[in-house]
């Protein structure tokens, strides 16, 4: 029975005699806004005018929105137990495909399409070799990142893809709802989507039990190889949308479009919640983890902080996030133990 | 899906005591025979990169170029011992933070030469900085359990910067003539740093590795944790001293490459990481744990130097070589898995 509730952790309809993990889920939640409201509050008294410019706050969210959108898929391969460090050379592949494609002045829905489907198969071949191959997710995405960038060097033929067209440029970052661009909204959808299928659809909860306990699920007869593909596909047509939204934010495709991108993503995704052992994550956690990492970002542009300190508050910020789930698992491990 | 938690049980024993003596067909005795388990797939590659490189660049193979070789092969070699000790012990062992480390080393150790430390002392601190950032590693690891995957992910972002800030993100080039010998020397024409250096590491590490008991807990460790702990060795100290180790060694690599460039540079090689992980599984490391041997990591690290100066030789752009040490790498896991299935499979018909 102690089990039990580890396969529901993060998952759907939460049980009555669940409510204090419930609760517990929601407070770590309500911690991230406090501390997104509280470094919303800081700037606010200090840098006000800057911080709440319209450019500021529209470049904010867009940035947001990118780390977001691939957020949702590696939540979801992380729940799986899995890893994918290759996003951000598959970034470099989808923006040089649909910079060739605008190029070639192919129709503009069409190139997008094209784009997400570039996406999609990047993902696929992770996931087909994690999946069949049994190799660790981590070794795969380790080879396809290089490939990728192989992949991009190869197409951009040594020159820089400049002439993106500025409808892209217009829908990404200038179309707004006020001060929100249309990215954000198109993000908090996505989220919105995401979250309905991880709590209400049977797919969501055969993720989370094939992240909870493989060897159980594979007994119950869930086809891992199916999730695996779902899921790293996924991942890969999210990071194609984000490539996409990139590629609009600066209009200029080079070798090194997309570079440590992942890495953002990963520390969005951990940051939110989503346990590195698996079984347990919100997508709505990878919404606000990209909200912390961006504002700590952009914080860090409006003090004038040099760049390189940057770096390390991601890592410590990766390093704390998957530690506080690691902890938090083993307490609820002892309190499950005493029930 | 994330195939680390492995039952170990699967894991066929290494040498093929048991399995290898009922094994009745010639085709459980090929798996089960020393070279194919320790060192899988490196033979096929090894010929196949041979003749790859000799089709590329004609004359690859020549004295002079392998003169050179060495030097380059010195680092990532170094570096595919790091991942070896790491990886060998299981549990999900990886150590992704080597390059920062080695770019903090080196950019500390020119801060000190710089501020007229002697060049014995500045070397042993930068080692001992190395000791201490994989120290950290560890105790993420192992003191806070967080994945070393992660953690280590956490602390290649983590080292980076902090190798920009002590370099205040320059490159520094002061380095006294004495210390270029380390990376530029050569002694009858071979490579200072692969005599004084790479040799002693690689016979060091393959004593430890193989003939002592640290050796033999490692191994233990890697291949069945469970029994490990039951046979009362303190497997988190050990995997701690594993993290150590990779970041000592790391911190040589730092010391090696601003000796060979003659300038120490905060911007860590991010190609070091890929090379180091495809050397070591391509030597025969089990990417589950338990197996590998230095021997084979140093026929790897020849392999994949071959392999890299063919391609350099031939003027082809690194991102385009590096993609290829991705589908190595890709390719040899994939054979290594794939042995081990065939070599079960083999033990499983054999012995019905």
């Amino acid at each position: 029975m102690s089990n039990v509730p580890i396969a529901l952790q993060g998952g759907p309809a939460p049980v009555p005699s669940r409510v204090g993990h419930v609760l517990g889920r929601i407070e770590y939640e309500g911690y991230l806004l406090a501390m997104i409201v509280v470094m919303g509050l800081v700037l606010t008294f200090t840098v006000g005018s800057s911080f709440w410019s319209s450019t500021n706050l529209s470049g904010l969210l867009l940035d947001v929105a990118i780390v977001t959108v691939p957020a949702i898929g590696m939540t979801l391969v992380i729940v799986t137990r899995g890893i994918d460090v290759s996003i951000g050379s598959l970034v470099g592949v989808v923006a040089v495909v649909a910079g060739l494609a605008f190029e070639h002045h192919l129709p503009f829905v069409l190139v997008l399409l094209i784009g997400i489907a570039v996406g999609v198969g990047g993902g696929l071949v992770n996931g087909a070799i994690i999946a069949w191959g049994k190799v660790p997710p981590i070794i795969v995405t380790l080879g396809t990142l290089s490939v990728f960038e192989a992949i991009t060097y190869l197409l951009l033929g040594g020159v820089w893809i400049s002439n993106i067209p500025a409808k892209l440029t217009q829908v990404v970052v200038i179309d707004r709802l006020g001060p929100v661009p249309y990215s954000f909204v198109v993000a908090v959808a996505l989220v919105a989507l995401f979250s309905y299928v991880m709590a209400r659809r049977p797919i969501g909860l055969r993720i989370y039990a094939a992240g909870d306990n493989p060897e159980a699920a594979r007994t119950a007869g869930l086809a891992m190889w199916r999730i695996d593909l779902f899921v790293y596909a996924l991942l890969g047509g999210l990071t194609a949308i984000a490539a996409l939204m990139t590629v609009g934010q600066s209009p200029l495709v080079m070798p090194t479009t997309g570079q440590n991108f992942e890495l953002t993503v990963i520390a969005a995704a951990v940051v939110g919640g989503t346990n590195i052992l698996g079984g347990e994550g919100k997508v709505v956690g990878g919404l606000l983890g990209a909200f912390l990492v961006e504002i700590v970002e952009d914080a860090a542009i409006l003090y004038h902080v040099n760049s390189f300190y940057q770096q390390i508050v991601l890592g410590a910020m990766i390093v704390g996030g998957v530690s506080i789930g690691v902890a938090r698992r083993r307490r609820r491990r002892t309190e499950g133990s005493l029930e | 899906m994330s195939t680390t938690q492995l039952p170990t049980s699967e894991q066929a024993p290494p040498g093929g005591a048991t399995a290898g003596h009922r094994g009745a067909g010639a085709l459980s005795r090929l798996l089960e025979s020393r070279v194919v388990v320790q060192y899988g797939l490196l033979p096929v590659v090894l010929v196949g990169v041979l003749i790859a490189g000799e089709i590329l660049a004609p004359g690859v193979l020549s004295p002079s170029n392998l003169s050179s070789m060495t030097r380059f092969g010195v680092e990532i070699g170094i570096l595919g011992f790091a991942e070896m000790v790491v990886i060998i012990m299981g549990g999900g062992g990886i150590d992704l933070s080597v390059a920062s480390t080695a770019a903090v080393t080196q950019v500390s150790l020119a801060v000190l030469l710089r501020g007229g430390i002697e060049l014995w002392l500045g070397v042993a601190i930068s080692l001992a900085i190395g000791l201490a950032l994989g120290a950290l590693n560890g105790f993420f690891i192992l003191g806070l359990g967080v994945p070393a995957l992660v953690a280590t992910i956490g602390t290649y972002f983590g080292y980076a910067g902090l190798a920009l800030v002590i370099a205040n993100g320059v490159n520094i080039a002061d380095f006294p003539s004495s210390y270029l010998t380390i990376g530029q020397g050569d002694v009858v024409g071979i490579p200072v740093e692969f005599i004084f250096i790479f040799i002693p590491v690689a016979i060091v590490l393959g004593y430890v590795t193989s003939r002592t008991k640290f050796g033999h807990e490692i191994r233990l460790t890697g291949t069945n944790e469970r029994a490990a702990l039951l046979s009362g060795i303190n497997v988190r100290r050990l995997r701690f001293s594993g993290y150590v180790i990779a970041g000592m060694l790391a911190a040589i690599v730092g010391v090696v490459e601003s000796s060979r460039f003659g300038t120490a540079q905060p911007v860590a090689d991010s190609t070091y990481l890929l090379t180091a992980v495809t050397i070591a599984v391509l030597g025969g490391v089990d990417i589950f744990g338990g197996e590998g041997t230095i021997l084979g990591v140093v026929l790897a690290t020849a392999v994949v130097t071959i392999f890299e100066y063919a391609f350099s030789l031939a003027q082809i752009n690194a991102v385009i070589e590096l993609g290829s040490v991705g589908v190595m790498l890709i390719v040899v896991v994939l054979g290594q898995v794939g042995l081990k299935s065939l070599r079960s499979y083999a033990a499983r018909r054999s012995s019905a």
